[in-house]
């Protein structure tokens, strides 16, 4: 019997190896310390609570099942982040959600183009966790985000939400620095642009 | 003072820390004395702060487990063997020194014992002239038992008739349908795996 190791004070690339030796511990420790990141960044980008988790699990059964394949030069966090990443947006693509929008479509220049592309939700009895979902999704900046295209939102998430620099989500999303760094720039001059109304509201 | 007021580029430059580069020193003195570019970047800056505030989502707390019931846990051979051997190895130093010791007075006899025997050329000839008859023997028995049990004992009359030729024939076209089956339930395995993934 293999003696019992404090897994929460080891590095990624520690508990990857035992995890590669068959310690069932050490694969929920995996678990523990990224599902809240990647379930996060899927459910920003589909905004569905069931379907984020259904991605966020498909994401770590991809990962896991092929954790003999790791390469410790890589930070295991990309790694996932790339898959959760690819696997949001594979079905953002599947499903064509990106073009849809409760506030209007993205591309909307003037109100009355925003007003014709809205449309409500009008829901009589909201669950518990409907409610508590639009609660925590339902925040200005959260809103705004929601109408970035996709691959802005995994781009800024990643920059600001999750602190990584421009080489590494370049590396994460198998993406050009200079396209990464467009796709920041322009995602906070639209979240800018989102959140002005906020600004004149209260000023 | 420049009275060119900072495009939408340059204040993004500005929300980079660890990107700022000798291009923000001019940007930087600008917004010192621009009351309003000072206001567009503080508000860009706001919007930065409230995006790396935003928190972390939890998914339910069965999540865990559900992962894991779709994540098969293998124990690699060689860790399995390691796991084995440590097993065996006492926990006290003084124990692991004797049993050490121990290892190492075996290994030198058999070494010594060995070569002694490597120098008798003969019995070296006798003895693994016995060794290869013994072990022909022994492979033709065991291909005689299972070509018997696969085929039956009527059809087995029947190879063995043929002679050593024929048992021989049978069974490498034995060992080809079983390496054949083999490969084929692999493959059936790899990309059911695939599919899954």
């Amino acid at each position: 019997m293999p003696p019992a190791l404090d897994l929460l004070n080891l590095p990624d690339a520690d508990v990857v190896a035992l995890a590669q030796q068959g310690r069932e511990t050490a694969f929920r420790e995996l678990i523990r310390r990224y599902e809240r990141p990647v379930f996060s960044l899927i459910y920003r980008m589909v905004r569905d609570r069931e379907l984020a988790e259904d991605l966020a699990q498909d994401t770590f059964i991809k990962v896991l099942n092929h954790i003999d394949r790791y390469r410790p030069e890589f930070k295991l966090s990309s790694w996932l982040f790339k898959i959760a990443n690819n696997v949001a947006i594979d079905h953002l693509r599947r499903r064509q959600l990106d073009t849809i929008s409760m506030d209007g479509s993205p591309h909307a220049q003037t109100a009355d183009a925003i007003e014709a592309t809205s449309f409500d939700v009008v829901v009589d009895q909201e669950s518990a966790l409907d409610e508590l979902e639009a609660r925590e999704m339902g925040t200005a900046i959260e809103r705004a985000i929601a109408s970035l295209r996709p691959e802005y939102r995994s781009c800024i998430m990643l920059r600001h939400v999750e602190g990584r620099s421009y080489e590494e989500i370049a590396a994460t999303l198998d993406l050009p620095l200079g396209t990464v760094k467009t796709y920041i720039h322009r995602a906070r001059h639209e979240l800018r642009r989102a959140l002005e109304h906020l600004r004149e509201d209260s000023g | 003072m420049n009275h060119r007021h900072l495009l939408p580029d340059e204040i993004d430059l500005l929300l980079d820390d660890d990107e700022v580069g000798f291009g923000a020193t001019p940007l930087k003195a600008h917004i010192r004395d621009c009351v309003d570019c000072r206001a567009r970047v503080d508000e860009a800056r706001m919007i930065v702060a409230e995006l790396e505030d935003l928190p972390h989502f939890a998914p339910s707390y069965n999540f865990a487990n559900r992962v894991m019931a779709q994540v098969p846990v293998f124990v690699p051979w060689h860790v399995t063997a390691r796991q084995t051997i440590a097993q065996f190895i006492p926990q006290s130093r003084s124990a692991r020194i004797a049993v050490a010791g121990l290892a190492t007075a075996v290994a030198s006899v058999l070494t010594v014992g060995l070569l002694w025997i490597s120098t008798q050329t003969d019995v070296l000839v006798v003895a693994s002239g016995a060794a290869g008859s013994q072990m022909r023997g022994l492979i033709f028995d065991a291909g005689r038992v299972v070509l018997s049990t696969v085929v039956g004992d009527q059809m087995f009359a029947a190879i063995q008739r043929t002679g050593q030729v024929g048992i021989v024939a049978a069974l490498l076209g034995l060992a080809a349908a079983a390496g054949g089956s083999i490969a084929g339930l692999r493959a059936l395995a790899i990309a059911s795996s695939r599919r899954r993934a």
